[in-house]
């Protein structure tokens, strides 16, 4: 079959009505994700795993691992519509993909034209999130297929590279982002080894043969961390609400912003791909280069359209790219995909260039209904722009203990005892005091769930070698992903050594 | 960033470090038809992280200790929230789901901000109940319901 089958059949799976259903739930509560300063992506995706779990309790494991990926990805993209809408409106974005979204979308709100910033800022996206889509169909097949005549060692160096590529990009200081995906590593070995059956580190412990549960660490890091640093720090958004106004750009608007949307798109999307960069990335390159290669930079930063359209495309795409390593070659690129893979291993789904052999369905039909799903958001975003505007002022004093209360409901329903509930507390307080003092936490959770297919690939590579750690560099595809990883490790800190300023990614 | 934390924290990640080490010596080291058993990763990895925790001990003597003040926190509501919710999950089982989330929630919104009781009241009662009807008796899932002696 090829792609344009694979591609029907996946449609024929997303347009089922309980599939659209959780599209549209998956983008509505992205959105508001998106809007709510305090819960990134990262966040809302992992507190809507044991809701979907539970959600798709009663159906058979593939369709109810292709509903919940379905309204997770939304989640995911939606709230990369979402965060738009606070930018321009309150100047404080709702996550950090739309920083650079402030300096001319608010700009322009003060100018009274916040409604067309906020409809190109999603006409972008939409645009962006159609060209991620053709892109990813058409390069998902190719790439698994070399992917699937790797070996153990290959695979084993290209999700260290990944893993490189990941920790070199995160936070203010390499050595803690390695520390914690060391830390990371570590606690994925916790539990019973599945090649020998040995328990390792469980003290007896019963609830531990099993492993940490993923979800309720996720959940707990993301989630719980941040209702706890919001609490401490008490913050409050008190900025004043700028007036939407008329929505529909005029004709100059659509042409000023044209360029920056296409170009924005392509270069989103290929930053996207790249493991370790990720939507923030890509929306400060897409401004930098507009900036660049504008008639008029010095229209940038004081409301010019074209500094809306390029960033706001550009994190979209960069989303959209971002599941190609995911989906093709296992690899979660960034803290979101790293949750969203954690999410299909829950329903034995692995991620990787078996994904679009064993399981098409899943693959093309959350392909699919990315199509489906980005045009619900198109829609959805024009209208009612207002409506999610509103959502902004819902009280902190409610919002936070109920993150909490849902946090535990939906650890509680799907791991059924107390063990995981004081697990996610204390994951919780762990990691608002590891992300105040400036260890990453995605790195962490990449860890965890790479960890043991890393040990496995190490082991099976190890096991025909004879115990050989030779066999890792003799291999010339590994040893290219070896040195390309020393590479991604070495330059930033070649370049701070020479005084240069190294960007890193602060999303995670 | 605070230095004290980061020293400290390199002192708990090099424990950790040396004792997955240790303790990995313990695990049985042969898995039949293969040299390499399941202890090899985690004591790799404990090596590692004890490697990088000194890394990181002796960058904390380099870097100047910025006292920035980010203004004060907030101790007190975050205290009396996360004792809460670890009480909150103590009676989650012997007091049941809709009880413990009540309570939980209503002292979590007063201590927000102790303003309109009855409003929290309301809104802990609404999601609290809300959610064990949903969850429970509509779609079936497993939840703590009653205590005992409620019959």
């Amino acid at each position: 079959m090829n792609t344009i089958q694979f591609l029907s059949e996946g449609f024929q799976t997303a347009i089922l009505p309980h599939n659209l259903l959780f599209a549209f739930i998956g983008v509505l509560i992205g959105t508001a994700v998106g809007v709510l300063p305090g819960i990134g992506p990262m966040s809302g995706v992992a507190l809507l795993i044991p809701v979907t779990a539970s959600m798709t309790g009663g159906m058979d494991p593939a369709s109810a691992a292709t509903s919940s990926i379905i309204l997770l990805a939304g989640v995911y993209y939606g709230a990369m519509y979402g965060g738009s809408t606070t930018s321009i409106l309150l100047n404080t974005p709702g996550e950090s993909s739309s920083v650079v979204t402030t300096l001319d979308g608010y700009q322009m709100a003060r100018q009274g034209r916040a409604g067309p910033a906020l409809a190109i800022a999603a006409i972008g996206s939409f645009f962006a999130g159609i060209v991620a889509l053709i892109a990813l169909a058409l390069l998902a097949a190719p790439l698994s297929d070399v992917a699937l005549k790797f070996g153990p060692a290959e695979y084993f160096s290209l999700m260290l590279l990944g893993l490189a590529a990941v920790s070199g990009l995160a936070g203010n200081s390499m050595t803690k982002a390695w520390i914690m995906t060391v830390f990371g590593l570590m606690l994925s070995t916790i539990g019973m080894d599945v090649v020998s059956g040995v328990s390792r580190f469980t003290y007896g412990i019963s609830s531990l043969y099993g492993g940490l549960e993923f979800l309720t660490v996720a959940v707990g890091l993301f989630a719980l961390g941040e209702v706890f640093r919001t609490i401490l720090h008490k913050e409050n958004s008190d900025g004043k609400i700028a007036k939407v106004g008329r929505i529909l750009p005029t004709r100059q608007d659509f042409k000023e912003s044209s360029g920056p949307i296409v170009r924005g798109s392509l270069l989103g999307f290929f930053v996207g791909v790249l493991p370790g960069a990720g939507a923030t990335l890509a929306s400060f390159f897409s401004y930098i280069m507009e900036k660049k290669i504008s008639k008029t930079p010095e229209k940038f930063g004081k409301g010019t359209i074209a500094g809306v359209a390029a960033p706001e495309s550009a994190n979209n795409a960069a989303s959209g790219g971002a599941m190609i390593p995911l989906l093709t070659l296992g690899i979660p690129g960034s803290g979101t995909t790293a949750i969203l893979m954690g999410a299909l291993i829950m329903y034995n789904i692995q991620p990787g260039p078996l994904l679009f052999q064993d399981h098409p369905d899943v693959a093309w039909g959350l392909i699919a209904s990315m199509f489906i799903g980005n045009l619900m958001l198109l829609i959805l975003n024009m209208p009612l722009v207002k409506i999610f505007a509103k959502i902004i002022d819902t009280p902190s004093k409610y919002l936070l203990p109920m993150i909490i209360a849902i946090s535990v409901f939906g650890v509680y329903a799907v791991q059924v005892n107390t063990f995981d509930l004081f697990l996610l507390i204390t994951c919780g307080l762990v990691g608002y005091f590891l992300a105040s003092n400036d260890f990453p936490l995605a790195p962490l959770v990449l860890g965890l769930v790479l960890g043991p297919m890393i040990e496995n690939n190490m082991r099976r590579a190890l096991t025909s070698s004879n115990g050989d750690f030779l066999v890792f560099v003799q291999k010339p595809v590994s040893l290219v992903f070896l040195v390309i990883a020393i590479l991604w490790i070495l330059i930033p800190v070649l370049m701070k050594l020479r005084g240069k300023e190294v960007i890193i990614n602060e999303e995670a | 960033m605070s230095k004290s934390f980061d020293r400290y924290a390199s002192l708990l990640f090099f424990v950790i470090g040396a004792a997955f080490m240790i303790e990995s010596q313990r695990i049985t080291h042969t898995a039949y038809g293969s040299k390499v058993g399941p202890d090899v990763f985690p004591f790799l990895l404990g090596l590692i992280l004890g490697l990088l925790s000194i890394k990181l001990f002796f960058e904390t003597l380099k870097y100047e200790n910025s006292t920035k003040e980010k203004g004060k926190l907030d101790y007190k509501s975050f205290g009396i929230i996360v004792a809460a919710a670890v009480l909150y999950v103590f009676l989650m089982e012997p007091v049941g789901y809709v009880i413990s989330t009540f309570l939980f929630l209503l002292v979590g919104f007063q201590t927000l901000e102790r303003r309109g009781i009855l409003k929290s009241i309301l809104v802990s009662l609404l999601f609290s109940a809300g959610v064990y009807v949903l969850f429970a008796v509509i779609l079936k899932g497993t939840l703590p319901g009653w205590p005992v002696w409620l019959g």
